[in-house]
């Protein structure tokens, strides 16, 4: 294999920092999630594409601890977190953004990111802690706004800056930059570019295929809750099963 | 800790009501000094629900459980047994907060909703006073009368109208105190996102249950505590009153016109409502028996209307457009 963007190798010499395994998630009849496995290494950030259904979200779910998996195994850090309760898993270091923004109503955008500092952080670290996340996403003159205040973009970014502020190594990012205009998520990549830098682990789902092709490393992509590829992103668009199944015809549009 | 809450207890305004409140007891006489010792007691048994009702957000129904062990059980121990008060009132506390994890384990272990845990809660505080009203040892249906009070302290003795005053001024006091310290510190940023959103709140590492049971506990156990110095001031702990449902939802209903937001809500209305519905039954009640509390029902109904948050806020909102601070900060509103 060759080197990533970043010159990192990118074979099996890194132990990877998640590992799903067979993953497998049913709904009466439908199978959500249909034995998905997937691996993750340390700073790498892997887009994880589909249709939509495809059980992407859900996917996210069962990593999380959200949702009991049906079948097959999630490991974090070499360490088995098949099932782990969320909380859990925040504190291993697993963040995860939802698509449908869930908003703390009552506090203001800086005590919501302040309680996600509190985790790992004692009350006067978190209270700078929140301080420097909300600048990182720019958010800071929203501090003292509540969050039914805010417009669906900045609601966003705070999903982004809750994440961040439990200090972790991997985020999950569900369609944060759907919905933004290219400036706005020019600036969300150029956030999710700097942290990489420092080591932080990123999979994002998206829709938009500029973003995608621009940021990931790797590309995963589903298709009726099975993963159906798994590649770079110059293999991922040459891929014909891909091209059938997902993206019609108009990939370069 | 936030750096408001030091705000919050260097307050001259504050201490000033405190204070102020301290003072006029020195001249009211006994009627109304028994009126602010009931209205004192409110506010601590107000607060203390608060802690579960305001901050995590559960409808607890079952708070009148925790007042008739303290009221009753710390009684009986007393009469019964000879157990010190001070010693029943430790114990009581201790009782109530284990039972109050125990509702926490209910409502983790089967995802009760809001709902849910509200009727829950209420069939417990219905079969606690059926426990009560069917145990001679606390008193059965006749309740327990407690000796002369002679005023030792050693014996949770207080002496007087005025000493129950100054007791129970402390308790609510410290229990104002108290929510402050919580809303401020880690435990209450933790309530507050569990209330809002459970679902975000795990995200950002918070444990449901954990936090929910420790806040049962205080809550449980303050509300036991004021239990227990109610059933010494009143001398004849009355089981149909202190074990009822019905004084939870007079506490629920306290809590929620201040409002929720913040501990002034809670103490505000207390002193509010509680005096006004005393002096409303002393003037209508030999006439009109039941008008007092149509009124009362009708002055509910129009804070709720006028302010569905509740009274302070309303009032925070009337006084920032004054241009007041201080009141402001205490009662940590954000916005308008
Ligand atoms: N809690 C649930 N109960 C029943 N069905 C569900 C549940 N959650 C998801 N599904 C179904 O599982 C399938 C996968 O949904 P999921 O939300 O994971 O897809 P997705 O790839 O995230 O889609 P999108 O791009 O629209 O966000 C869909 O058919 C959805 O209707
Ligand atoms: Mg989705």
């Amino acid at each position: 294999m060759s080197p990533d963007i970043n010159g990192r190798p990118s074979g099996g010499l890194i132990e990877p920092i998640l590992r799903v395994h067979g993953a497998t998630k049913r709904f009466g009849g439908l199978t959500a999630v249909d034995r998905v496995s997937f691996e993750v290494r340390p700073a790498e950030i892997v887009a994880l594409i589909g249709p939509n259904g495809a059980g992407k979200t859900t996917l996210f779910s069962l990593i999380s601890g959200f949702q009991p998996l049906d079948e097959g195994s999630v490991s974090f850090q070499a360490k088995d977190v098949t099932n782990f309760a969320p909380a859990r898993m925040a504190h291993l270091g697993l963040a995860r953004s939802f698509q449908i923004v869930q908003v703390f109503a009552d506090l203001t955008v800086h005590e919501a990111v302040t309680a996600a500092a509190l985790m790992r952080h004692s009350m006067g670290a978190a209270l700078r802690k929140a301080d420097e996340t909300l600048a990182l996403v720019g958010l800071s003159e929203k501090g003292a706004n509540v969050t039914p205040e805010l417009s669906l973009q900045d609601r966003k970014l705070l999903e982004v800056a809750k994440c961040l502020a439990t200090e972790p190594k991997l985020i999950l990012l569900d369609e944060v930059m759907a919905g933004l205009t290219m400036s706005e998520a020019e600036a969300v990549l150029k956030v999710v570019r700097r942290l990489r830098s420092e080591g932080m682990t990123f999979v994002l789902v998206e829709h938009v295929m500029p973003i995608v092709m621009s940021i990931a490393d790797r590309i995963v992509v589903m298709n009726f809750g099975q993963k159906i590829a798994d590649g770079s992103p110059a293999e991922i668009i040459e891929d014909r099963f891909v091209r059938d199944a997902y993206f019609g015809e108009d990939l370069h549009a | 800790m936030r750096p408001e809450f030091f705000g919050i207890i260097r307050s001259p305004f504050l201490w000033g009501v405190i204070v102020l409140f301290a003072v006029l007891g020195q001249w009211a006489s006994p009627y109304h000094l028994g009126i602010a010792t009931q209205t004192m007691l409110y506010i601590a048994l107000a607060l203390a629900w608060a802690i579960v009702g305001g901050f995590a957000g559960q409808l607890s129904i079952a708070h009148n459980v925790f007042v008739a062990l303290g009221a009753l059980l710390a009684s009986a121990l007393f009469l019964r047994l000879g157990i010190n008060m001070w010693v029943g009132l430790v114990l009581c506390a201790a009782l109530s907060a284990l039972i109050g994890v125990f509702f926490a384990y209910l409502d983790s272990k089967f995802s009760l909703g809001h709902l849910s845990f509200a009727l829950v809660t209420l069939a417990f505080g219905e079969v606690g006073m059926l426990i009560v009203a069917g145990w001679d040892f606390v008193g059965g249906a006749s309740g327990l009368s407690l000796p002369r009070d002679q005023g030792r302290l050693l014996n949770f003795e207080f002496g007087g109208a005025r000493g129950y005053f100054w007791a129970a001024l402390a308790l609510a006091t410290v229990y104002l105190l108290i929510n402050y310290a919580i809303l401020h510190s880690r435990l209450g940023f933790y309530l507050r996102t569990l209330r809002d959103n459970e679902a975000a709140a795990q995200a950002v590492g918070v444990y449901p249950f954990r936090n929910k049971a420790i806040a049962m506990a205080i809550s449980a156990a303050m509300t036991s505590v004021a239990g227990t110095l109610y059933a010494r001031f009143s001398n004849f702990v009355d089981p149909s009153f202190l074990a009822s449902p019905t004084l939870s939802i007079e506490i629920i209903l306290i809590a929620t016109i201040g409002g929720l937001t913040t501990p002034l809500g809670p103490a505000v209305a207390a002193i509010v409502l509680v005096p006004f519905s005393e002096l409303l039954r002393g003037w209508l009640g030999g006439q009109l028996p039941g008008l007092s509390h149509i009124i009362y029902g009708f002055l509910i109904v129009a804070v709720i209307l006028a302010s569905p948050r509740g009274l302070v806020p309303l009032l925070v909102k009337i006084f920032r457009q004054r241009g007041g601070k201080d009141v402001a900060t205490i009662s940590m509103q954000k916005g308008a």
